[in-house]
């Protein structure tokens, strides 16, 4: 290894692309793009010589190595070609949301001390144009889309086929220097930097060094199993987050991945059907999403298809639940879920675009156990990744491994631990290189050598990493606990009974209660189904039956929590949370501290040991009346001491 | 879009595209235009505005062959063409939208749009059926004439959506579309902004200033809106009661006080407005 050139060994992507395009050359496609309503290919040697001309055309643009090249644009192959050519030049890339606003973009170009920007069409264009007076670093302006710029007369905006134009020449005059660019490359340089979006302040810029995407994205598809070269990718996260960077641009020339572009951001779904990935990667939004429609549709579907539909999915979520539960499958259930996939699953695969998908991936926000369990159903194994642009790649469950709650065990190159506060820390082999320009925030991150991560969390017994909340958002209980009211708060309402939930604790309170909202309609249909004559919505709540459905929610829940974060006691609200009544903001989310304390008492009982209270509600009626509802609420413990 | 750029024409000298000279149309007893001249150069947005009834659309009628005017002379490149049908008109490269749209409700776009290449399409139904040889390459071609249009429009998340089933403001810019496919060389456009919302109005304005810039297309536009017609438009002509009483700059009409009487009104304008 040591008496290796520079050259020779592979330690860099444009390093990388060069040797793909000599093995694979040009009947292996490497790119595809949807245009003008047709798959467009690019081979390997293409996406080379497209890199080769863009690199030395940035050269005869005066572009110096240690250079910076902003890019800001949607998922297209030219966004991929711009950051290889500014790292072919020794340069770095800077990756912009496109959705970001001029001032933003100053920002950026100020903070990242930006030379060059490679932008998408004529709305980015002219967010940058509007603000290059004010950074008189900014040097040149590229496009790549020529829409509506016909008539943009600015000196230093040129287009893509220009600079690609002028890089052809400059490499006819200039034999042989686009390779010896390349070979200056090493894996210590800084290849990109990724703008994080703190909670508090402005963005930083954490750099991300040409080790981390080659060495770390090898070892990460090697244990995932998505280094077969010629997977199917479809890419459509924004390559300026960490995770793009990894999976579309690293993982394209490391693993070997087949990078298909939408056609726009609005035909996402459309085309992933198209393609069929094989490898996918969602945010938690867009899988409850996709769950939600599923059901949409099979409410409009005829009554044939909603029963068959439900009775595969019955088969699926039992086989599910033996996958969770470590259990074998066993050949009885084996042939009835064959028998459901080949009678819905995989249809309902193919029209969802996951008919080929093998590795899955969820990040970005709690995903709910259930969407977990839906999917594993239908034979898709979602992983909650745990990573972030400065940690890296943190933990993933493996095949096999799935369980709702779980990020997994941490990977190899990853040490986690958990601080006494339960803090998430994290020494990795492959993390960030520290914030741009910003060694003092760099630094306050780091204790012992170990990244904090900011989030809360806790290692299981299996090893398994579970992540609950952000630090900032936890809750204390009395002796130092602390536990994540939200996390709980969304599993519950996960149940179709429960509405709204308000989960609460205190520092000098010893376990974690509820005030449950039941949902009215499904409720509702319980008691119908159960014979239970009810009158309001204060009667129906207070039924024991009720109390008892509720109970066996709650039971489930604290089930998969940690102790300290189980609900010990809890009541159903007499009323429902109003908007109204400023108990909840118009897009649903409780007001914590008033709803607190105008259900001081009520709150005070679920810690005094009462079994009921009597209490006195004005609620506003829908023309505007008010009235009192004098009602005795029980208060419901979640383990009766009777059963063990 | 590399085609389109190509046929962006250089040559930037005014050229008269269309003249209008004394157009006069009656029904019965109503007297919907009295002569009424208009010029419409090469590259430019002609505005014509007007209250309720001033005979804006039927002026379009006109000039498309709906109505046959009792008076005056259409000439289209110097050639008249007041006494042709609509079909001809269409060929020689007048193409409207409406304000009603009208396009194929059952349709999907991309076929609204194909249907609307059908005036280019020389092979036969038999030989289209079958896409076979020459038919085969000529549908090609055309579809992608189709496709340059959806790119320019971003119709792309709604190519294969059913007209019927899509929101107004984006069938408004699928009739645009559609009167594009036909390759024209005037564009009569048929208050392309009523009932939109202010961000369609915008995308609807940088559509069609597009368009102008890229193949220098002469265009009529009867709108309402003036702040639209302040925006995009070149030159503007104003009738009343089927007579044309101003003509000028945006800026120039916004001004006119017989313009503004016109929308006014005499009375309320005495009243104290």
């Amino acid at each position: 290894m040591a008496e290796e050139s520079q050259g020779d060994r592979l330690d860099t992507l444009p390093k990388l692309l060069r040797e793909r395009a000599k093995v694979l050359g040009e009947r292996n496609v490497a790119m595809r793009v949807k245009d003008r309503g047709i798959w467009r290919c690019y081979t390997w040697r293409d996406y080379l010589e497209k890199v080769r001309c863009l690199t030395l055309g940035l050269v005869r643009l005066g572009m110096e190595p240690g250079e910076k090249v902003l890019i800001i644009g949607e998922n297209k192959p030219e966004w991929f070609w711009a950051e290889l050519a500014a790292q072919s030049v020794g340069g770095v890339a800077v990756g912009v949301f496109t959705d970001c606003v001029a001032n933003e973009v100053r920002y950026y170009v100020e903070q990242s001390e930006a030379t060059f920007v490679v932008a998408h069409d004529q709305e980015q264009v002219d967010k940058v144009l509007e603000i290059k007076a004010q950074v008189p670093r900014l040097r040149k302006v590229i496009y790549w889309d020529p829409k509506g710029l016909w008539n943009y007369k600015e000196p230093d905006l040129l287009s893509m086929d220009q600079v690609l134009e002028m890089g052809r020449e400059y490499g006819q005059q200039h034999p042989g220097l686009f390779d010896e660019l390349v070979d200056r490359g090493s894996g210590e340089d800084v290849a990109v930097i990724c703008y994080t979006s703190g909670t508090t302040g402005l963005p930083k810029g954490a750099m991300l060094s040409q080790r981390w995407l080659v060495e770390g994205i090898r070892e990460w598809s090697s244990v995932d199993g998505w280094d077969r070269p010629g997977m199917e990718y479809l890419s459509f996260i924004p390559p300026a987050w960490a995770t793009e960077q990894g999976l579309g641009i690293a993982g394209g020339l490391v693993a070997g991945l087949r990078l298909n572009f939408p056609e726009e951001p609005e035909t996402v779904q459309e085309n992933i059907r198209e393609i069929g990935p094989e490898i996918l990667f969602y945010g938690a939004r867009l899988w409850e999403s996709v769950n939600s429609m599923v059901q949409a549709r099979i409410l409009d579907s005829t009554a044939l298809r909603r029963w068959l539909y439900r009775r595969c999915l019955w088969v699926g979520l039992r086989v599910a639940d033996r996958k969770i539960g470590k259990k074998k499958v066993g050949p009885f259930w084996g042939v009835l879920w064959w028998l459901a996939f080949h009678v819905c699953f995989r249809a309902l695969r193919d029209r969802l675009g996951l008919s080929r998908a093998k590795v899955v991936y969820s990040a970005g926000g709690a995903l709910s156990p259930e969407i977990i369990r839906y999917f594993l159903a239908l034979g898709i194994e979602i992983k909650l990744f745990y990573g972030s642009t400065e940690m890296g790649v943190v933990s993933i469950p493996r095949p096999g491994e799935i369980r709702p709650e779980t990020s997994g065990r941490p990977m190899p190159w990853a040490d986690v631990r958990i601080s006494e506060q339960g803090e998430i820390l994290v020494k990795s082999r492959y993390m960030y290189s520290g914030y741009y320009k910003n060694p003092e925030a760099t630094a306050a991150k780091l204790k012992d050598g170990y990244y904090c991560s900011g989030d809360f969390g806790y290692l299981d017994e299996e090893g398994h990493l579970i992540v609950i909340d952000r630090m900032e958002d936890l809750k204390p209980l009395s002796g130092g606990r602390k536990f994540s009211p939200q996390y709980t708060e969304v599993r519950l309402r996960f149940s179709p009974f429960i509405r709204d939930v308000l989960v609460v604790g205190g520092e000098d309170r010893d376990y974690v209660g509820a005030l449950v909202n039941i949902d009215l309609e499904n409720v509702g249909r319980f008691a119908e189904s159960r014979h239970i004559a009810y009158t309001t919505f204060t009667d129906l709540s207070q039924k024991p039956q009720v109390i008892e459905l509720i109970r066996e929610e709650i039971r489930k829940v604290n089930r998969t929590l940690p102790e300290q974060a189980r609900v010990m006691r809890f009541v159903n609200l007499h009323k429902e949370f109003d908007a109204d009544e400023a108990e909840l903001t118009r897009t649903r989310k409780i007001r914590r501290s008033f709803v607190e304390e105008r259900y001081k008492e009520l709150i005070e009982a679920l810690y005094t040991g009462q079994k009921e209270l009597a209490v006195e509600a004005t609620v506003t009626y829908r023309d505007g009346r008010q009235g009192v509802i004098r009602t005795l609420i029980s208060v419901n413990e979640v383990e009766p001491r009777q059963c063990t | 879009m590399r085609e389109m750029e190509q046929a962006c024409v250089n040559d930037q000298r005014p050229k008269r595209v269309l003249e209008i000279k004394g157009l006069g149309l009656h029904f019965g007893g109503l007297q919907v235009l009295s002569h009424v001249d208009l010029e419409v150069m090469q590259g430019e947005i002609l505005a014509v505005i007007g209250p309720n009834g001033a005979g804006k659309t039927s002026l379009l009628n006109c000039i498309n062959g709906f109505y046959r005017p009792q008076r005056g002379t259409i000439s289209f490149r110097g050639k008249p063409i007041q006494r042709l049908k609509p079909n001809k008109i269409a060929g020689l490269g007048i193409a409207r939208t409406f304000q009603n749209i009208e396009l194929y409700t059952g349709l999907d776009v991309l076929d609204n749009l194909m249907a609307a290449r059908h005036i280019h399409m020389k092979r036969g139904a038999l030989a289209g059926a079958l896409f076979f040889g020459p038919a085969r390459r000529e549908e090609i071609r055309h579809r992608k004439v189709v496709e340059e249009i959806i790119d320019f429009l971003e119709l792309e998340p709604v190519r294969k959506k059913i007209v019927g089933m899509l929101p107004y403001g984006v069938r408004k810019r699928v009739e645009l579309g559609r009167a594009l496919a036909m390759d024209p060389s005037l564009l009569l456009l048929d208050e392309p902004m009523a009932g939109m919302n202010l961000e369609e109005k915008e995308d609807m304005a940088r559509f069609i200033l597009d368009v102008s810039e890229l193949k220098a297309m002469p265009m009529v536009i009867v709108e309402h809106d003036m702040e639209v017609i302040m925006d995009i438009a070149h030159r503007a002509v104003v009738l009343d009661f089927g007579n044309k009483i101003a003509e000028g700059s945006p800026r120039e009409i916004v001004s006119n006080p017989r313009v503004i009487q016109a929308y006014l009104g005499e009375d309320e304008e005495a009243a104290g407005g």
